[in-house]
């Protein structure tokens, strides 16, 4: 085995993990006060990350080349897209944080350093072609985050959270662990190609049960119904920048890796859990819908829209596809860009104290006290409702467009529907900030990096984001043609 | 089908486990009744728990840096854990294997040395 060529496959996870550490150290001895200097250095390393991963997505990566230790790791088009995505939304966790940690005096050194090592965990995740390698990047991202969700550690929800998040997480890591050590039991292997050879044909019912506990597990990473429970309050509890995080970046890793392990490890045997997939994705729509109708607090009704489009982008893995992959890639970069937008929106949200504003009666008749925000947060949330000509319709549109093809009308007739009844509480939000008499609480003022951020992702999603369309397309296309190489 | 039969040392390994510890519990009690003083108290019959009561509301407080040393201790713990199998096999993982549990032992370094930095090891 070649060390070097394996070592140079690895070379941004190479550079995030040294200089996670070098960081660490740095924040030990020179203290809170380097905050700020190790944010910027975090979102330095992300950036060149960044540009490491984006050659192998423009040329579309694939075969043995791009494996790495024995084809334990995988630095492909598909692992190199999903980065992408990941590193972005790290980065804006890096640039939302201070200002807000800096209000509760609660700006601490290790935040960036946990960032960091939550973005090397997940881009360990969507590179795993082995089951150990897959367990070893969800537990390097998980314990960061469990950290990260109980940051405000003087604050009882977001202490709360982070218990909540732990106890619930282990719980979750330890079904996966159990479904694959059944998985390795009735296969011989750890590694997704050895699963794949060895499923080939029929499967035994031990086989099965590995199967149904790791998608268990990787639902409850996903916050897929009927593993969702969890996602409502640890996102309402958890610091704003945090729960921005939580809502992109993860998100993508854990959809990516459960990508990989449906279709690549256990891709012969698409039979088996597709049915799961369909009733993931249907419960995720209509829950997600349903619940969000009752909320008054802006981060819970973001969530059950987080749920929600989780819904929407499994079912472009029901369908099993190419295409439907390629969808799904696609509905992923879109949902960063909303997601993130979203919260930069809530976290502009502050009274005249500076406090964040999180209530949805609070924001009544922002439309004339705060025109450009109020415009911002309704393109959003028309977005994520999935009204064209706003860019979130387009992702709709390539997931149905797949399932349709692949022969899943009715999944694509029940998904529509049910995105009717969510439009319902996107319209509501947007209703009380344009006809509503103003409640004239949001008074606070942001910084320009808020502002910059939230333009970017307003114009991601805005009708000029079908002009990426063609190009984002492509990549995805590529990125997903991987998947399907063993086929 | 599996040949159960391959795994008969184990089992011979578990018997001889059980009989041994079962062995340890009950033979110092029979020596002692045989050949010290008997006479039972309340404090005596109770539990012996590392200094704790064994039974008592979980809610109690106490000193939060009791888990701190837990913690450490086990991260170290698994550290000797992992170095046992790889001592073993280190004729046939070579010097890649030598390298990467240096690699692995360097981090941990950093990990203490930033425990120690922060105070996690002072107890006053």
């Amino acid at each position: 085995m070649d060390f070097a060529a394996s070592l140079k496959l690895i070379a941004p996870e190479l550079l995030m993990s040294v200089s996670g550490l070098v960081l660490l150290l740095v924040s030990a001895w020179v203290g809170d006060k380097a905050s700020r200097a190790i944010s910027v250095a975090a979102a330095v390393v992300l950036g060149a990350c960044f540009f490491l991963v984006a050659p192998a997505v423009c040329s579309g990566a694939s075969g043995p080349d791009t494996l790495a230790f024995g084809g334990q790791f995988s630095a492909d088009a598909f692992a190199g897209l999903a980065k992408l995505m990941i590193f972005a939304a790290g980065g804006a966790a890096l640039v939302i944080a201070p200002a807000f940690f800096e209000r509760f005096n609660a700006m601490r050194a290790e935040y960036p350093v946990l960032i960091l090592f939550a973005v090397l965990g997940m881009s360990i995740m969507v590179s795993a072609r082995d089951l150990i390698t897959l367990y070893i990047g969800l537990e390097l991202n998980s314990l960061a985050a469990y950290v990260l969700a109980a940051f405000l550690r003087t604050d009882d929800r977001s202490a709360e959270a982070g218990l909540k998040y732990f106890v619930l997480g282990a719980l979750a890591s330890g079904i996966l662990l159990f479904g694959m050590s059944l998985t390795y039991g009735f296969t011989g292997t750890t590694s997704f190609e050895g699963i794949r050879v060895a499923l080939n044909g029929e499967m035994a019912m031990g086989a099965l049960f590995g199967l149904i506990f790791m998608l268990a597990g990787l639902a409850f990473k996903i916050s897929a119904v009927p593993f969702h429970m969890w996602t409502p309050d640890v996102y309402e509890g958890a610091p704003t920048p945090v729960t921005a995080f939580f809502a992109s970046a993860p998100k993508v890793a854990a959809l990516a890796l459960t990508m990989r392990v449906t279709l690549e490890a256990f891709g012969a045997q698409d039979d088996a859990w597709r049915q799961i997939v369909i009733f993931a994705a249907i419960a995720s729509i209509v829950i997600g819908a349903l619940g969000a109708i009752g909320q008054s607090n802006l981060k819970r009704l973001l969530a059950y829209s987080s749920i929600n489009n989780v819904g929407f982008i499994l079912i472009g893995l029901a369908a099993g596809t190419p295409a439907g992959a390629s969808a799904m890639l696609v509905y992923l970069a879109i949902y960063v860009a909303m997601t993130v937008g979203g919260f930069v929106a809530v976290l502009m949200l502050k009274d005249e104290n500076g406090n964040s504003v999180e209530a949805i009666a609070d924001i009544a008749g922002l439309s004339r006290t705060r025109p450009a925000l109020a415009f911002c947060l309704m393109l959003v949330m028309f977005s994520l409702a999935g009204i064209p000509p706003l860019f979130g319709f387009w992702g709709k549109f390539v997931v149905f467009q797949a399932a349709v093809n692949a022969g899943f009308v009715a999944l694509a007739a029940i998904g529509i529907a049910a995105s009717v009844i969510g439009a319902f509480y996107y319209i509501k939000v947007v209703k009380v900030m344009y006809f509503d008499e103003p409640a004239d609480v949001v008074k606070g003022e942001s910084d320009w990096a808020h502002w910059a951020l939230l333009a970017i992702s307003a114009l991601a999603i805005s009708p000029l984001g079908y002009l990426l369309t063609p190009w984002l397309g492509n990549l995805a296309d590529k990125a997903a043609a991987v998947l399907f190489l063993g086929v | 089908m599996v040949d159960l039969s391959q795994y008969l040392p184990i089992l011979i390994f578990l018997a001889i486990a059980l009989g041994l510890s079962a062995a340890f519990v009950f033979l110092p009690m029979g020596v002692a009744r045989l050949t010290g003083a008997h006479n039972p108290d309340a404090e005596k019959l109770s539990e012996y728990e590392c200094g704790f009561p064994a039974f008592e509301d979980p809610r109690s407080q106490f000193d939060v840096r009791f888990y701190l040393v837990a913690i450490l201790f086990i991260i170290f713990d698994l550290e000797a854990a992992f170095l046992f199998p790889w001592a073993v096999s280190l004729d046939v993982t070579g010097w890649p294997g030598w390298i990467t549990m240096m690699v692995f032992l360097g981090e941990l370094v950093i990990g203490f040395a930033y425990a120690w930095k922060k105070g996690a090891l002072e107890w006053e």
